[in-house]
C-alpha cells in the first residue's frame, strides 16, 4: 500500500512538472501517452532528487518531504498557469506513404515487437530479481542500500574504502530505488527491476508518441520497431544498471527540444519557453543519472553555442524565427537547479574518480596512437554488431532505409544540427574517456562500449525516423491570423495565413 | 504545396523485406528469453543475504570492518556479494581493522593471519575475527 502510495506521488509530481511545461487544455491521445511517459521519467527523476535532499538535511520524514514538492508542483502550476496554446501547432508534416497493403503490415510487425520486447524484459527481470551483471548489486544497488539502511551515515557508502564501486557516479537511481524502499520498509528487489521497467518501456512510449505528433504514424511505427527489437535494450532493460534510465532523459531532451520549437504563447512573448525549461531539467536528469549524462549536458551546450549564436533559425517543424540564443537561458534555468545538486554531492560527498587521476600518465595515453586506432576499431565493429541484434544489424537496417527514401531536398533545421552534434561530440567524449582510461583498454570497450551506444541508441531512431526522407515542409506551415499579424517578416516569406 | 512523397511498390516491398528482418530479432529475444515454464531463479543476490544474516547481528551498524576471502576468479565477486550483503558497514579488503570476517565459500583457509583471532565460525564458510586496527 505505502509503496503504491509512493508510485502514485512520484507519477503525480512528475505528470504536474510535465503540465507546466506543457500546459494543453484536450491533447491528443498520441500527446497524453507522450507526457505520461515523460512523466514517468521526470517523477523518478524529481523524487529521487527529494529523497537525496531529505537525506542531506538529515531527516528521514520522506513522505513530508514528498507531500511538500507534490504542494509545491500544484501551486505553481496554479499561479503560473498559462493560455491554452495558439498559434502554430507542432504537426505532422511529411510522413512516409505507404501503399495500403504495407500499413497493417506495420501495425501488426509494431505489436508483435513491442510485446516480444515486454516479454523478454520481464521474464529476465523475474530470473533475474538482483539485476544482471555486477554493476546491479556492485554499484547501483549497492549505493541505494547505503542511503536506505545508512540512516545518519549514508555517506558511508561512498567512501574511498570501495572504490571498486564508484563513489563518484551521480544517484538518480539509487536514490529513487532508496525512496521506494523507505516507503516498503524493506530493500526489495522488485522496486529496482520495476523502475528499470519504467525506463524501457517510457523511452518506447516517448519514442513512438513524439513520432506520432511530429511525423505521422508510419515514422512512429517504424521507430518503435527499430527500439523494441533490439534484444540489448531488453537486456538492459531488467539488468538494474542506470544505461537505460539515461538513454531515456537523452531521448526526452531531443524530443523536448523540438516541441519546443513548435512555439506557444510563451515565444510568442518571448518570454520563458517552458518546454526548453523542461529539456533543461531532462538535461540535469541525465546528468544526475550518470556521469555520461554530465558529458551529453556539456555537448549539447557547446552545440548549442556552435550554432544558436550566429544565424536566425528558422524552423520547418512548425516554429517560427528566431535567434537560439533567446532559447538557451529557459534550458540553463531548467537545468541549473539540478546541476547544483549534482555539484554539491561530487563536491562534499563522493571520493573522485580513478579517471583524471594521474594526469601526466593521461597525457602519455593521449600521446600513444595506437590507442586511437584500437578505440576507432572498436567503434566500428560495434557499430556492426551493436544491440544483438538476429543475422542483420539494426545500425545496417537504418542504413538501408536511409538508400531507400532519402530525398534529394534534405532538411538542414537548426535543431537537427544541435541535435547531432550534440550526440556526435557526446561519442566523441566517450572517445576520450577511452583514450585516457587508467583501465585496460580492451576490458574497458568490451565490457563498456555497448552501453554506451544503448545510451545514444533511442534519440539517434528518433532523429533518424524525424528527418530521413522528409521534404522541406516550410510551404507546410500554418499560421495563426494573430501572429501573422505580429511578424510580418515570415509571412513575407511563407505566405499569408490560410 | 510540394506533393507528399510517395513510395513506389518496389520501395515499400524492400521497406517490408527490413521490417520481416527487423521481425527476426523480435523472434530472436522470444527464444533466447527465459522461458515461463522453465525458469530458474538467479537469486545470487538473496542467497548471499542469507548467509551473512548471522553474522549481521554480531556487527555493528555501521563503520568499517575487515575481510580476507578466497583467492582465484571467484575472489572478487564474492567481496563484491559481502559488501553488499553487509551494507551499510563498510567492508574493507583488508585484515588491518578491529574487526575482520572471513568469507570462505567453497574451501576453509589452512592458515590465517597471526594477528587475527577466531571469534567465532558461522559454519557456512563465514567467519568472524578480531583484529588489529592499524589504519
Amino acid at each position: 500500500m505505502a509503496i503504491a502510495l509512493a508510485a502514485v506521488i512520484c507519477l503525480t509530481s512528475g505528470y504536474l512538472l510535465i503540465r507546466f511545461g506543457w500546459p494543453d487544455s484536450q491533447p491528443a491521445f498520441s500527446l497524453r501517452v507522450m507526457k505520461l511517459s515523460l512523466a514517468g521519467g521526470f517523477g523518478i527523476g524529481i523524487s529521487s532528487i527529494t529523497f537525496f535532499l531529505a537525506r542531506m538535511v538529515g531527516t528521514d520524514r520522506f513522505a513530508v518531504w514528498d507531500i511538500a514538492l507534490l504542494v509545491l508542483v500544484c501551486t505553481l502550476q496554479y499561479l503560473a498557469r498559462p493560455r491554452p496554446s495558439a498559434g502554430f501547432k507542432a504537426k505532422a508534416v511529411n510522413d512516409f506513404e505507404f501503399p495500403g497493403w504495407l500499413r497493417p503490415i506495420l501495425a501488426a510487425a509494431f505489436v508483435f515487437a513491442l510485446l516480444a520486447a515486454f516479454y523478454s524484459t520481464t521474464t529476465r527481470a523475474i530470473t533475474h530479481p538482483h539485476g544482471n551483471g555486477w554493476d546491479a548489486f556492485a554499484i547501483w544497488n549497492l549505493h541505494a542500500r547505503f542511503l536506505f539502511l545508512g540512516g545518519r551515515h549514508w555517506r558511508d557508502g561512498f567512501s574511498a574504502l570501495i572504490p571498486w564501486s564508484h563513489p563518484d557516479y551521480p544517484l538518480l537511481l539509487p536514490a529513487a530505488t532508496a525512496r521506494f524502499w523507505s516507503y516498503a520498509g524493506i530493500d526489495s528487489p522488485m522496486v529496482p527491476a520495476a523502475l528499470g521497467l519504467v525506463f524501457t518501456f517510457s523511452t518506447l512510449a516517448l519514442l513512438v508518441s513524439s513520432l506520432f505528433q511530429l511525423r505521422g504514424s508510419n515514422a512512429a511505427l517504424l521507430a518503435g520497431i527499430a527500439l523494441s527489437a533490439t534484444p540489448f535494450l531488453a537486456e538492459h532493460g531488467a539488468a538494474q544498471y542506470a544505461d537505460v534510465p539515461l538513454s531515456f532523459f537523452i531521448l526526452a531532451v531531443i524530443v523536448l527540444l523540438h516541441f519546443g520549437s513548435d512555439p506557444g504563447p510563451e515565444t510568442q512573448s518571448r518570454r520563458l519557453n517552458r518546454r526548453w525549461t523542461l529539456a533543461g531539467a531532462g538535461a540535469g536528469f541525465a546528468a544526475w543519472t550518470k556521469n555520461e549524462g554530465l558529458l551529453f549536458l556539456a555537448a549539447l551546450f557547446l552545440a548549442f553555442c556552435l550554432f544558436s549564436m550566429t544565424k536566425p533559425w528558422k524552423n520547418s517543424a512548425g516554429g517560427l524565427p528566431d535567434r537560439g540564443r533567446c532559447l538557451l537561458p529557459p534550458a540553463v534555468l531548467g537545468a541549473a537547479p539540478i546541476l547544483a545538486i549534482i555539484a554539491w554531492f561530487k563536491g562534499s560527498v563522493a571520493t573522485a574518480g580513478d579517471l583524471l587521476s594521474a594526469p601526466e600518465l593521461m597525457i602519455h595515453r593521449i600521446l600513444t596512437p595506437g590507442r586511437y586506432g584500437i578505440i576507432l576499431r572498436w567503434y566500428a565493429k560495434e557499430f556492426l554488431r551493436f544491440g544483438s541484434w538476429w543475422i542483420v544489424p539494426g545500425t545496417v537496417l537504418l542504413v538501408a532505409f536511409y538508400f531507400l527514401v532519402r530525398t534529394k531536398e534534405a532538411e538542414r533545421e537548426p535543431l537537427l544540427r544541435v541535435s547531432v552534434t550534440a550526440l556526435t561530440l557526446t561519442l566523441a567524449g566517450y572517445f576520450m574517456i577511452y583514450l585516457i582510461t587508467p583501465l585496460d583498454l580492451y576490458w574497458h570497450l568490451r565490457f563498456s562500449l555497448n552501453r554506451l551506444f544503448l545510451q545514444l541508441w533511442p534519440a539517434t531512431i528518433f532523429l533518424f525516423f524525424l528527418f530521413v526522407g522528409r521534404r522541406t515542409p516550410l510551404n507546410n506551415l500554418k499560421m495563426s491570423p494573430e501572429l501573422a499579424e505580429n511578424h510580418p517578416e515570415t509571412v513575407a516569406k511563407l505566405g499569408s495565413p490560410t | 504545396m510540394p506533393a507528399p512523397s510517395r513510395q513506389s511498390a518496389r520501395t515499400a516491398e524492400s521497406i517490408a523485406f527490413l521490417i520481416l528482418l527487423s521481425l527476426l530479432s523480435s523472434a530472436g529475444m522470444i527464444f533466447t528469453s527465459p522461458r515461463p515454464r522453465h525458469m530458474e531463479v538467479d537469486d545470487i543476490g538473496a542467497r548471499s543475504d542469507k548467509r551473512f544474516a548471522q553474522l549481521k547481528a554480531h556487527l555493528p551498524a555501521n563503520g568499517v570492518i575487515g575481510y580476507i576471502g578466497e583467492t582465484g576468479d571467484s575472489a572478487l565477486p564474492d567481496y563484491y556479494l559481502t559488501q553488499y550483503a553487509l551494507a551499510p558497514l563498510v567492508v574493507d579488503r583488508s585484515a588491518h581493522r578491529a574487526i575482520v570476517i572471513g568469507n570462505f565459500p567453497h574451501t576453509l583457509p589452512s592458515e590465517i593471519p597471526s594477528d587475527l583471532k577466531l571469534v567465532q565460525d558461522f559454519e557456512n564458510g563465514v567467519l568472524l575475527f578480531a583484529g588489529k586496527e592499524t589504519k
